[in-house]
């Protein structure tokens, strides 16, 4: 059994994912994770590996380690439908990301003015399982959010 | 093996949301499943493989099922992608 640290994505305050307006994402369809409620404004890769997947309008990105694992990082809900308002693209989709590399800048006053929750679900869609989960203040690219077990 | 083309309903395409209603229901069958768009071909049962597509509202997407329950899985996930799923 290896540990795997996911590190914090975004300053804010970590909140169990149950608690997300969100179904899919609070009933872990998406998978096990945890929320960010942030008070930061640039999301930075959880983990090392390849960002195979980063929206055209920032609101999600996505990151596969050379492992089973893969993190979904969702800046907000329904934030798709923004278009990139409140959203700048820092990384390119493709690229290899390290732990800290910085990936979307992100307007929180913006995102709530268009009527969005910007509550930001991380969770650990592919292989492992999910055995630790903070809660309370994290410190992007600093603090453990959860431990993926593999 | 079975594979039926649909036209993806979902307004905002193949999104972290829709991905996972799709995956969720995916794992419920033992058939291998993927999910196909213009030549790229990935796992139906990865959400972010499923988003790295970029499928969008009206674009083609192929479901391909292999396996014992293949027939009931196709039926399902083609009526999902069908949906609005959001």
């Amino acid at each position: 059994m290896t540990r795997i640290n996911v590190i914090a994505p975004i300053d804010g305050i970590a909140v169990d994912l149950t608690t997300v307006p969100d179904e899919v994402f609070a009933q872990k369809m998406a998978g096990d994770g945890v929320a960010i409620e942030p008070t930061g404004s640039v999301a930075v890769a959880p983990i090392s590996g390849e960002l195979v997947k980063l929206f055209p309008g920032g609101h999600a990105f996505g990151i596969t380690t050379a492992g089973d694992v893969e993190l979904i990082v969702h800046i907000g809900l329904d934030t798709i439908e923004l278009h990139g308002t409140g959203f700048e693209n820092i990384a390119t989709e493709g690229q290899h990301v390290d732990v800290g590399t910085p990936i979307v800048r992100f307007q929180r006053s913006t995102i709530e003015g268009q009527g969005k929750i910007v509550i930001s679900p991380v969770v650990s869609s592919g292989g492992g399982t999910v055995i630790e989960h903070a809660t309370g203040p994290v410190k992007a690219g600093k603090d453990v959010l959860f431990v993926i077990e593999v | 093996m079975s594979e039926r083309t649909v036209i993806l309903a979902s307004t905002s395409g193949l999104h972290a949301r829709p991905a996972a209603v799709f995956v969720q229901k995916a794992k419920g069958f033992q058939s291998q499943i993927s999910l196909s768009k213009n030549d790229k071909t990935v796992n139906g049962k990865s959400i972010l493989s499923i988003i790295s597509l970029g499928a969008l509202q009206g674009d083609e997407v192929t479901i391909k099922a292999s396996g014992a329950d293949e027939e009931n899985a196709l039926s399902d996930l083609t009526t999902l992608l069908e949906q609005d799923l959001g």
